[in-house]
């Protein structure tokens, strides 16, 4: 038996402390031990962008990111976005598009929306291709996809 | 996934000391992004990872210097993107790594591991052989220096001993050579290439000097095109001379066929493309 490893980070702003084997990921900690569901393995290949999570401001694939390499991070998900109770200006620009069928790629989505707008406020329609081809969408929303980020764009502006 | 041990050392030389020259089950891991994948598929279960996550802060940046860049092994791709430094001293580095996975994927994958899987369908190595990189490894017995396309022995191996990690990569400054990278997917766009030429030239407008071909993911392993190189120095570029170039490639490349391509048809694309990427770089095109 392989012993769990006591990690420490941030999870959504708050310090936490959680217990993982070194074969975990980080999907299986946050479901596990946090009861956050809005990252969850799909492909599991790091192709399709449902299991979307920010650690130290970056966004990886929790699905290809071993639970033990958290220790220490900031980590950020989906569930962060609503927090005051109200939702973000990108997961509103979803709504209004209606960006979405049936609503199991858009936490990842709407995350990696998120940071593309972070990094480029006013992106091109090439950027926003480039920066989703990493993002699946099985009822193939993408048409609306594209929508909700100009949209997010704008209100962000406004904001 | 089955389950593992895991290290973490601090210094890369606490790594190497927790290799196993003779086991295979002992790997290291730097982003995970390839090993993980290979765990998932139950095609590797390891004893126990060594991650290189926590080692001296060095390998994980970008130096550059009058004659190119050090990059540290432990670098990210997205880092490599992102660096106003790379796109200076190596824009084709920059412009190959737009259609290189994605965000997700660039922001954990390092360039050590890009290197050390020798799989022959990953984009820098070609870009990166044609640069003229080469490498610092380090071992038990001290370090030492390797041209990078003397790492690839086959499909998925390496020169590397099993107790030996990649430091750094040092890459040539492209200055006024001339370059392209060619990815050709056959699948989605954002595909894993069915072939990926690369091409440095030092030219003066279409009178190449020296060239430099590498030709990817159709074969069973990143490999320097010679046929075609020679068929290029000291020609100046017309359709005559591009059509040597790419039949040459093509006559010469160990091509494997897989789900993106059977062997006749790749071996078209490399006449094709390796045609295309010189005019590409002599036009200054780029990659794309
Ligand atoms: C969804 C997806 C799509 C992808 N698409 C592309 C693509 O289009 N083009 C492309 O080029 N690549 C692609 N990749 C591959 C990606 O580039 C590699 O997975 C990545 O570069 C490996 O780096 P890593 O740090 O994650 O390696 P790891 O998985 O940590 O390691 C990979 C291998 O290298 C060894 N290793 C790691 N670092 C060192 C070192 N410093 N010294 C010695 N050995 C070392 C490990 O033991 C292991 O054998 C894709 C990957 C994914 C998941
Ligand atoms: S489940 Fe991680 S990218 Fe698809
Ligand atoms: S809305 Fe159904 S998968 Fe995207």
């Amino acid at each position: 038996m392989i012993a769990a490893r006591t990690i420490n980070f941030t999870l959504n702003g708050a310090p936490v402390t959680a217990d993982v084997k070194p074969h975990h990921n980080v999907v299986e900690l946050l479901q596990a031990q946090f009861g956050l569901t809005g990252a969850r393995e799909t492909c599991g290949q790091g192709l399709c962008g449902c299991c979307t999570v920010i650690v130290n401001g970056l966004a990886v694939s929790g699905c290809l990111y071993l639970a033990s390499f958290i220790d220490g991070a900031e980590v950020v998900t989906v569930e962060s976005l609503d927090a005051g109770g109200k939702l973000s200006p990108v997961q509103e620009a979803f709504i209004e598009t209606s960006a979405f069928q049936c609503g199991f790629c858009t936490p990842g989505f709407v995350l990696m929306v998120t940071q593309l707008l972070d990094e480029h406020p006013d992106p091109s329609d090439d950027q926003i291709k480039h920066y989703l081809t990493g993002n699946l969408c099985r009822c193939a929303t993408y048409p609306e996809v594209m929508q909700a980020v100009k949209l997010a764009a704008k209100k962000r502006k406004g904001a | 996934m089955i389950p593992f041990d895991l290290a973490e050392p601090k210094s890369l030389s606490e790594a190497i000391k927790l290799l196993d020259p003779d086991d295979a089950t002992v790997r290291p891991i730097a982003g995970g992004t390839a090993l993980m994948l290979m765990m998932k598929a139950g095609v590797f279960r390891p004893q126990k990872l060594v991650s290189l996550r926590k080692i001296e802060s060095k390998y994980s940046g970008i130096v550059a210097s009058h004659d190119g860049l050090r990059i540290g092994a432990m670098t990210t791709l997205g880092v490599i993107e992102r660096s106003a430094e790379v796109r200076k001293h190596a824009p084709v580095i920059t412009r190959t790594m737009i259609t290189l996975s994605n965000v997700r994927v660039r922001n954990v994958a390092t360039v050590g591991g890009a290197l050390a899987h020798g799989d022959p369908h990953m984009d820098l190595p070609p870009v990166l052989m044609a640069l003229g990189a080469t490498i610092t490894i380090v071992g038990p017995k001290g370090e030492r220096s390797l041209a990078l396309e003397d790492l690839f022995s086959g499909y998925y191996e390496t020169t590397l001993e099993k107790n030996e990690l990649i430091a750094e990569v040092h890459v040539p400054s492209q200055g006024p050579k001339k370059a392209a990278y060619m990815k050709v997917t056959t699948g989605s766009a954002d595909d894993w290439p069915a072939l990926g030429v690369a091409v440095v030239m030092e030219a003066d407008g279409k009178a190449i000097k020296s060239a430099r071909v590498v030709v990817s993911a159709a074969t069973t392993k990143a490999t320097r095109m010679k046929s075609a190189e020679a068929a290029l120095a000291g020609k100046t570029v017309d359709d005559k001379v591009l059509a040597q170039a790419g039949d040459a490639a093509a006559e010469d490349a160990e091509i494997l066929a897989d789900v993106r391509g059977s062997v006749p048809y790749k071996r078209e694309l490399i006449r094709v493309y390796v045609r295309r990427a010189v005019r590409a770089a002599i036009d200054g095109q780029g990659a794309h």
